[in-house]
């Protein structure tokens, strides 16, 4: 499977100059933790709701505060087209638990560890499935034909 | 995902209990109508780059001139 298929979520981006009070309003409209920091179509950064907690509220960051200065910087992406397993090492190695998609050096969406956790909760669900029925639905064993000793 | 600039995007919500959100096409930066688009989000007026993904879905408007 390839990244971008496991991608369940629409993703959001805002420009560098996006005050840290409009990114929490935004992330709050559409529903997500996460905003990519968009720059001439290049991806500088990442802010998550997390980053407005520890590095602007705690710190009393005044509300038109830019949010280039919260986000997260050096951001580690995966290409779109990669094998989805490639993503389990990145999030082990790398301490995240959102990677931004790219796709010819453009960003096209963002995967979390909850898409990798949905899918692998439904492979669980199809590995169980035959176990499940084999416990609460038994059938029972044919019995074994009565034979008597010819003598 | 292919839009228009008056289009609406719906967005299903993600939990129980979660609304459906919605925004308004406001300029198609990508090629050919695609992603992303500019978007102005219905609860609070904000724009935002929007990049659709599986959980997103375009209502398209007869536009007239």
């Amino acid at each position: 499977m390839r990244v971008i298929d496991a991608v369940r979520r629409s993703a959001v981006g805002v420009g560098p100059a996006c005050t840290i009070s409009e990114a929490a309003q935004i992330m709050n409209d559409a529903g997500v933790g996460a905003l990519a920091v968009i720059a001439e179509n290049r991806v500088v950064g990442i802010v998550t709701d997390r980053d407005l907690v520890r590095r602007a509220l705690a710190r009393r960051l005044p509300p038109d505060s830019r949010v280039d200065g919260v986000m997260t910087t050096e951001v580690t992406t995966v290409g779109a087209e990669a094998d989805v397993h490639s993503v389990y090492g990145l999030f082990r190695t790398h301490g995240v638990r959102r990677l931004p998609v790219m796709r010819n050096d453009q960003f096209v969406g963002m995967i979390t560890i909850d898409d990798l956790l949905i899918d692998l909760a439904a492979d669980l669900a199809d590995l169980a499935r035959p176990i499940t029925a084999e416990v609460l639905f038994s059938h029972r064993d044919s019995a074994v034909p009565a034979t008597t000793a010819s003598s | 995902m292919q839009a228009t600039v008056g289009d609406r995007i719906d967005v299903r919500g993600h939990h129980i209990g979660d609304p459906d959100r919605g925004c308004e096409v406001l300029e198609v930066r990508g090629k050919d109508g695609g992603p992303p688009s500019l978007v102005g989000w219905e609860d609070s007026g904000h724009t935002a780059l929007f990049f659709p993904g599986p959980d997103a879905m375009v209502q398209h408007f007869e536009h007239t001139a």
